[in-house]
């Protein structure tokens, strides 16, 4: 087996802790640094990729390719026109129709390990034969069979994590649980954080995670007003590369790309 | 005309499997040549050359078949006594090999089942360079995981290859 390209599943506990966010942000930032990208709507419960990037309709979605209804390079919508450097950066999106969400929830057993083999299908087909550089997966909450199948096919899990007590707890958890039991590389995003501005700040937190997680701190993302002000539509990597936020994005991608 | 064996042939044979050695009586094992009815002299020559040649080598062929079989099944019977024959509380046939399946079994067997997932398609020595584990070892996990409904396994010549029948399924 080649290892070509990477699968990254950007997966948390709870709701609301900037999965979106840092999913679409990273593949951006990989994408600017001439990288070949597939980011991929795996939340089928609560897509939001396609509100994000003003996508209504698409000739197949991730769901048709799960389904075994369209192959996957019909579900790829190609964005790469907005990329500088010569990166190029592709889209799956997940159907946000009330009607495909139903009948995600509805999928039995059978169904979630034929979707599993799909998916692990696309290393070959798209990071070994169409040579991309990386996957991208945005996954849902929790434990979900989507998410959990994007973690079972990943090479590495980045957990965005918030300082929320339950988050925490609930994290905790998970990486003990779910990540070490499919014996995952996990790197932890600490997101929405009031106090990352000074260095002592920044060490006492990646001190805290070690400790807590007791495994590597890709990231601190402090709580941008921006952010909240852009409410979702602005992909910062792509259209402010000077913000702080981008920074620590295209820290995470420098380190991501680094690794083995 | 031919010549026609109709006595049984005894084959003793000496197993190593994980260190325990089984004594195998291969006693089913019957050599017959009927030769029904008058042949010609070319025919003659011909079966005689198949009794000598070609019969005897994919007898030969046959046994070290069987005895692999043979191998394979007491590595899982080791393999079950090792674990009080937890693992297999519910033998199904078709049992789908879904993540929270994965979940759910020993470590053991999910470090296997998902090698297996990620290959596609693979033989136990395959497996067991992947998950650096003996090739004996694999060879009874993915036997176990047969058994248990989650992997299919077919035969090509000598070699047998494990797989999750996704398609099939359901």
């Amino acid at each position: 087996m080649t290892m070509m390209g990477k699968i990254v599943a950007v997966h948390s506990y709870k709701g609301g802790t900037g999965k979106t966010l840092i999913s679409i942000n990273l593949a951006a930032a990989l994408a600017e640094h001439g990288k070949r990208v597939c980011l991929f709507d795996l939340d089928f419960r609560a897509p939001s990729l396609s509100t994000l990037l003003n996508v209504e309709k698409s000739e197949c979605w991730l769901n048709d390719y799960l389904n075994g209804t369209c192959e996957i390079d019909k579900a790829l919508l190609d964005l790469s026109d907005k990329i500088h450097n010569g990166g190029k950066l592709f889209v799956g999106l997940a159907n946000p129709a009330t009607e495909a969400i139903r009948d995600m929830s509805a999928k039995d057993r059978k169904w979630e390990m034929r979707a599993l083999g799909r998916i692990l299908a696309l290393r070959t087909s798209l990071l070994n034969d169409k040579g991309f550089d990386y996957i991208i997966m945005d996954t849902s909450p929790g434990l979900q069979y989507s998410s959990i199948n994007a973690i079972v096919s990943a090479d590495l899990v980045l957990v965005a994590t918030t300082f929320d007590r339950s988050d925490v707890d609930g994290t905790r958890r998970m990486l003990r649980e779910l990540y070490d039991l499919f014996e995952k590389k996990t790197e932890v995003v600490l997101n929405k954080v009031l106090d990352a501005s000074s260095k002592a700040g920044k060490e006492e937190i990646t001190s805290k995670v070690n400790d807590v997680y007791q495994v590597p701190l890709l990231g601190i993302v402090p709580c941008f007003c921006d952010i909240l002000k852009a409410r979702g539509g602005v992909i910062f990597a792509q259209e402010k590369p000077d913000h702080p936020f981008t920074r620590i994005l295209e820290e995470m991608a420098a380190k991501i790309d680094k690794m083995a | 005309m031919g010549q026609v064996s109709n006595e049984p042939v005894f084959v003793l044979t000496i197993c190593f499997v994980n260190n325990y050695a089984c004594v195998v009586r291969l006693n089913k094992l019957l050599l017959i040549y009927h030769n029904v009815g008058a042949k010609t002299d070319e025919e003659d020559a011909l079966s005689n050359q198949e009794v000598v040649g070609k019969r005897p080598l994919q007898v030969l062929e046959k046994i070290r078949e069987n005895l692999e079989r043979l191998n394979e099944k007491i590595e899982v019977m080791i393999e079950l006594q090792k674990h009080g024959r937890k693992d297999l509380q519910a033998p199904l046939s078709d049992a789908p090999l879904d993540v929270m399946t994965l979940l759910s079994m020993p470590d053991h067997l999910r470090k296997t089942a998902m090698t297996v997932c990620r290959m596609g398609r693979a033989t136990a020595e395959e497996i067991s360079e992947q998950t650096k584990r003996a090739r004996a070892v694999e060879s009874a996990y993915l036997n176990q995981l047969v058994i248990m409904g989650h992997l299919k396994k077919e035969r090509d010549g000598r070699k047998a290859y494990f797989f999750v029948d996704r398609e099939n399924q359901g």
